[in-house]
């Protein structure tokens, strides 16, 4: 598993470095009509990945697409564990009534088929970037709050709870401060499942036609390659090779991480 | 056992009623919030009308009321199980939803079914040979296509095994006028979904295989199978009664878990492959605004989901006697 | 009266087989367009539609699948006339306050009712002027229809209604249904609106959501000898991609408004057997326009309108979108093939972006710093992929002249209420149809003073007295001549105020296998009855 972190994490570095650079490596709107239609990929080196029916440059768009998926993955990642640490700690540390209101609505949200939801919401507000990053949080925290309030139980009663008590802390600062740090180990083994996650979500719903039309995304490349794919079939077939090891990596790095941090959790044996 | 297995099975049920009415109020919030409203989608159908046409409709479908009065109207149609009639299908919700739930219930078990056993074969495999490169090899491969979006490997696959080998049909649950005989027509139908559910399969196996892997090399280690090893049992029975049994714990509370995410899943592949099922009319219920039918689906969905963690439970319970009447009391996924 | 096969039907059968016979044996020769009777023809579906009752919803989706089984008082025949179906006489009065239609003897539905008159004055008091969307318009002033016999209904109108608007309106609003099945049930919840029950050449046979719809041959048709298919299957297959699949594979006969991407008819048309025609969508032109909102200080300017105008392509929007099938640069909302009322006497404009700039210049919005000069927000409408590809166009084109463009999108219901209700854009990319008659869906695009909340219709804030005028008198014009001369007019107030800007018409395009014969044969070809649609064995 070494070599397959060191793999993903070199694939995730060249991924940011194209996002971040694509203004300057492919500068324009890649949504703009520049050349004829549906050249082949490798044969003109003006386009290396060729041009899609409208004659969109398909490398353009592969750059700045990069940009969507990974703001949106780590947003909506970061906004799905933000708020599973948040629901987490509260219904672990403050137990009773408000445990169980908590958990119940976790549950709720952990039953519902998670991307029918996400589906409706995209559908209901609008399909805006902020949006999507909102429905795949939205999806997705039940899996953190429940780890963390796990964590929260155990080391409520430990002894160092006890002396930040007896020391005075208001609660909120003994739940914050001082447990949340030790009860955030587990959620490091999340962070890569839930980025890639949110990363395939994403894709999922720009492939269904909701997501940002402003701006290319390598799912809605895929929805936009599926009307050609007879003719065509690089133009489904390179984003979703692009999504695939994204995705891929995050998970290699996620694993490796996972095991130098929580090497007896019995998921890294 | 029988007793209190039904017992288990109504707590469990009970416990489950507040779920849903959170969903359902869920559901009629964000469609309230939704722009446009079921009327607009069917005129964006129909084309135009003149002055009055939207506002005669609006009447007709009960739009007009205040957003109270319309709360409160569904929320009696969700409690009474009654959901009404459904604009985008111009069926009542039930009908139109039980006629497409027997699909999405087979892609989704023979799925379900399908990666758990994939996946927890290649992952003893995988477990019994070590930090071999083919350990190496198959989690690499079960990662890789779990990276995979599911809507583009179907896609790759229709164009491959569909359109280029012509091995499977193109698209729907079965052939029209074909046999009508139980046999023919069942494998007609399992020729049909084959290419879906493998697809879906494919894209899930991944945590299967990692879980039973984990698993297995743990209990392979632990005390009672040295015991069993140093009294002479010989080495097959070991593994399949001692370690591979206890590892598929794990496996099978996850099939719970998974659910949800796989019927989110099988909405994508619905669409990829025609399949008539829940997945497909959760599109068309958003995309018309139909509240009744969203509801309808979620409810639906939600439900089945439900129940699959129950029928989880109840196989936790049967695999591992230890904990069976703990666990029937408690359940394992609170 | 359904199980034996008419002994004519019989011998025509025979006679066909030994024409065909003798036809294939002799070398080299044209086989003989003898229809065929017999086969199955498997069409993909266009949608699945909420609603298959055509007299409640006109529209293409629904004509396309019902139209074989409700059938009209008339259709459109290919010379741009009218086919007389369930109606074979008609005429208006000099007043313009009746109008007479005499019926055809011996037709039945297919439950082995007759058809009468009473099904057609119910039909008309009480769906197509209540409940049907195009009928409330052409309808809105029927008082009363009287059937003084069986086979004559008089449709009393309470002001002054056009023969012409009627006549042209017969193909898509005069759909009968039976009074039998309908009358005192609740008519938009009818169990029949699923299976309709029409007097048409096929019978509606089966429904299995999400897979297909099923029509069977109607033994006792009034036209003798036709249909000459068994079946009709219209498989649904949302995939664009698998439409094309099947077509190759065999698996369907025919797709029909352009299912097929466009990107793939160049391939399809090439293969032996496939052909692609876009013939027979006369009588169904859209139009893409760009619809400003005159709520907008820039937008309410004629000359920011025009130059707006200049700055789109609209060629190559039919090169590049429409890859050259079935479209046309526009120079109006009445396109080119309505030959009755289309005129070319008013302003036309070229791509001009030079022109454009200049004009936004004296308009007042000069480029700040020499980069942009207003911003808008642009909603395309997601009907269609040439309609959301045509504002990725116009975005980069008014980005070139110095507007800045920010693309809001939203699903169908989300881009009729912004749009249509709220008022939130600036532009929008629209699809309006031309449905035969200015009257019927297009002069509702121009007239001023209309509420809120009606999609489909002057939402822009644009209120001209002249051409409000103009419409109103159209609509009660009784004298033919006199009438296309107001929408000459109609058409020149357009041309130069250019309250929407027309950019493209087009129509759509058919796949089919050769072995399908009669197609695209009348311009409303896909949603009309297929009774003379045969296919050759293999």
């Amino acid at each position: 598993m070494r070599l397959g972190g060191w793999i993903g994490a070199t694939w995730l570095l060249v991924v940011t470095l194209v996002a971040i650079a694509a203004p300057l490596l492919a500068p324009g709107d890649p949504l703009n009509l520049v050349a004829r239609p549906l050249i082949a990929p490798f044969i003109n080196p003006g386009f290396p990945f060729g041009t899609d029916q409208l004659g969109r440059d398909v490398t353009a768009m592969l750059m700045h697409g990069a940009r969507v998926s990974l703001v949106v993955g780590l947003a909506a990642a970061a906004g799905a564990i933000g708020i599973g640490i948040l629901v987490g700690t509260l219904a672990g540390f403050l137990g009773g009534r408000l445990d169980t209101t908590l958990m119940r609505i976790t549950e709720a949200f952990q039953t519902v088929p998670t991307f029918i939801l996400a589906l409706a919401m995209v559908s209901a507000l609008g399909a805006s970037t902020g949006n999507v990053i909102l429905a795949i949080a939205i999806s997705s925290w039940p899996a953190t709050a429940r780890l963390v309030r796990a964590e929260v139980l155990s080391l409520r009663q430990r002894d160092y709870v006890d002396a930040a008590r007896m020391a005075g802390l208001r609660p909120f600062d003994i739940a914050f401060r001082e447990i949340l740090p030790g009860a955030l180990h587990p959620v490091v083994a999340l962070v890569g499942v839930t980025v890639g996650g949110a990363i395939l979500v994403e894709s999922a719903l720009a492939f269904l036609g909701l997501s940002d039309p402003n701006l290319v995304s390598w799912g809605g490349m895929i929805a936009n390659g599926r009307a050609v794919i007879r003719t065509a079939p690089s133009l489904v077939a390179i984003p979703g090779i692009a999504v695939a090891l994204t995705v891929l990596s995050v998970s290699l790095v996620g694993d490796a991480l996972g095991t130098r941090l929580a090497p007896r959790s019995r998921a890294y044996a | 056992m029988a007793r209190g297995t039904g017992s288990f099975i109504l707590r469990r049920l009970v416990h489950a009623v507040p779920v849903i009415l959170i969903v359902a109020v869920g559901v009629f919030l964000l469609l309230a919030a939704a722009p446009g409203d079921a009327v607009d989608a069917y005129l964006a159908q129909t084309g135009s009308g003149d002055t009055g046409f939207a506002a005669q409709l609006r009447q007709q479908w009960g739009l007009d009321e205040s957003l109270p009065v319309r709360f409160l109207m569904y929320m009696e149609s969700v409690v009474t199980l009654d959901l009404g009639w459904s604009v985008a299908v111009s069926a009542p919700v039930t009908e139109a939803i039980l006629v497409r739930l027997p699909s999405t219930i087979l892609l989704m078990t023979s799925a379900i079914l399908l990666a758990a056993v994939l996946g927890s074969v290649l992952g003893a495999v995988a477990a019994m040979r070590r930090g071999s490169p083919l350990d190496g090899t198959i989690t690499t491969i079960g990662l890789a296509l779990n990276a995979m979006p599911g809507f583009w490997l179907g896609l790759i696959f229709i164009v491959v095994f569909v359109v280029g080998l012509g091995w499977f049909p193109l698209a729907g649950m079965s052939t029209i006028d074909g046999p009508t005989d139980p046999v023919g027509h069942a494998l007609d139908i399992a020729w049909h979904l084959a290419l879906p559910v493998i697809t879906l399969a494919l894209t899930y196996m991944a945590l299967y295989m990692r879980l039973m892997r984990g698993a297995m090399i743990e209990t392979r280690a632990s005390d009672w199978v040295r015991a069993a090893r140093a009294r002479g049992l010989p080495s097959g029975r070991i593994v399949r009664g001692h370690i591979a049994r206890p590892a598929l714990l794990p496996v099978v509370t996850m099939l719970g878990l998974q659910a949800g995410a796989m019927l989110g899943g099988s909405v994508v592949i619905e669409t990829v492959f025609a399949i008539p099922g829940l997945g497909s009319l959760a599109y068309i219920a958003v995309s018309r605004r139909d509240l009744p039918l969203v509801a309808g689906v979620v409810l639906a969905g939600t439900v089945l989901v439900i129940v699959i963690n129950i029928v989880v439970d109840l196989a936790y319970a049967r695999l591992d006697p230890r904990v069976a009447d703990e666990r029937v009391r408690s359940g394992p996924n609170r | 009266m359904h199980s034996r096969p008419h002994p004519r039907r019989r011998a025509l059968t025979l006679w066909s087989t030994v024409a065909l016979a003798a036809a294939i044996s002799l070398p080299g020769s044209v086989v003989a367009q003898e229809p065929v009777t017999g086969g199955t023809l498997v069409v993909a579906a266009d949608s699945e539609p909420a609603n298959l009752n055509p007299a409640i919803a006109a529209s293409n989706g629904v004509f396309f699948v019902s139209s074989k089984v409700v059938e009209p008082l008339a259709e459109m025949a290919a010379d741009g006339g009218l086919k007389p179906l369930l109606a074979t006489e008609w005429m208006g009065s000099d007043d313009g306050l009746t109008f007479t239609v005499k019926l055809r003897e011996g037709v039945t539905w297919h439950d082995g009712e007759p058809f009468t008159s009473a099904d057609v004055a119910f039909s008309a008091m009480e769906v197509w002027k209540p409940l049907q969307n195009l009928g409330r318009i052409v309808f809105a002033n029927l008082e009363a229809v009287d059937t003084p016999d069986d086979l004559t209904a008089v449709f009393r109108f309470s002001a002054p209604t056009p023969s012409q608007l009627i006549e042209n309106a017969l193909p898509a609003i005069t759909s009968v249904i039976p009074r039998h099945l309908y009358e005192g049930t609740d008519i938009a919840t009818n169990e029949y609106n699923l299976k309709p029950v029409g007097t048409g050449p096929f019978v509606f046979t089966e429904y299995r959501p999400g897979e297909l719809f099923r029509l069977t041959r109607n033994e006792a048709y009034w036209d003798e000898g036709k249909p000459y298919l068994d079946e009709i299957i219209f498989r649904v297959l949302p995939d664009p991609a698998s439409k094309a699949a099947a077509l190759e594979t065999g698996d369907i006969h025919l797709t029909a408004f352009s299912a097929v991407p466009l990107t793939d008819l160049e391939r399809l048309d090439a293969i032996d057997g496939l052909s692609a025609v876009t013939e027979g969508y006369d009588g169904i032109t859209y139009a893409i326009s760009l619809d400003p909102n005159h709520r907008r200080a820039e937008l309410a300017d004629p000359k920011v309108r025009q130059a707006l105008r200049l700055a789109i392509d609209p060629q190559l929007i039919v090169d590049t979108i429409f890859l050259g099938y079935g479209a046309t640069p526009a120079t109006g909302h009445i396109p080119r093939s309505a030959t009755e009322f289309y005129s070319e006497d008013k302003p036309l404009y070229t791509y001009d972006p030079a022109a454009a700039e200049a004009l936004l210049d004296e308009a007042g919005y000069p480029r700040i710093d020499g980069g942009s000069r207003f911003a808008v927000r642009l909603r395309p409408a997601p009907f269609f992929a040439e309609t959301r590809a045509t504002g990725d166009y116009v975005r980069q084109a008014l980005e070139a002249i110095g507007i800045d463009v920010e693309i809001v999108s939203a699903d169908a219901p989300g881009h009729i209420q912004a749009v249509y209700t709220d008022h939130d854009f600036d532009l929008a990319i629209n699809s309006p149809v031309y449905r035969n008659d200015p009257a019927i869906s297009t002069t509702i695009l121009f007239q001023g003073g209309l509420p809120d909340g009606v999609p489909f219709s002057n939402q822009w804030g644009y209120d001209d007295p002249k051409m409000n005028q103009v419409i109103a008198d159209a609509a009660t014009e009784v004298d033919p001549a006199a009438r296309v001369e107001l929408y000459h007019e109609f058409q020149r107030i357009a041309a130069e105020d250019l309250p929407i800007i027309p950019l493209v018409e087009f129509t759509f395009t058919t796949v089919t296998n050769d072995r399908v014969h009669n197609v695209a044969n009348n311009p409303r070809w896909a949603t009309s009855s297929w009774a003379d649609t045969w296919l050759a064995p293999e």
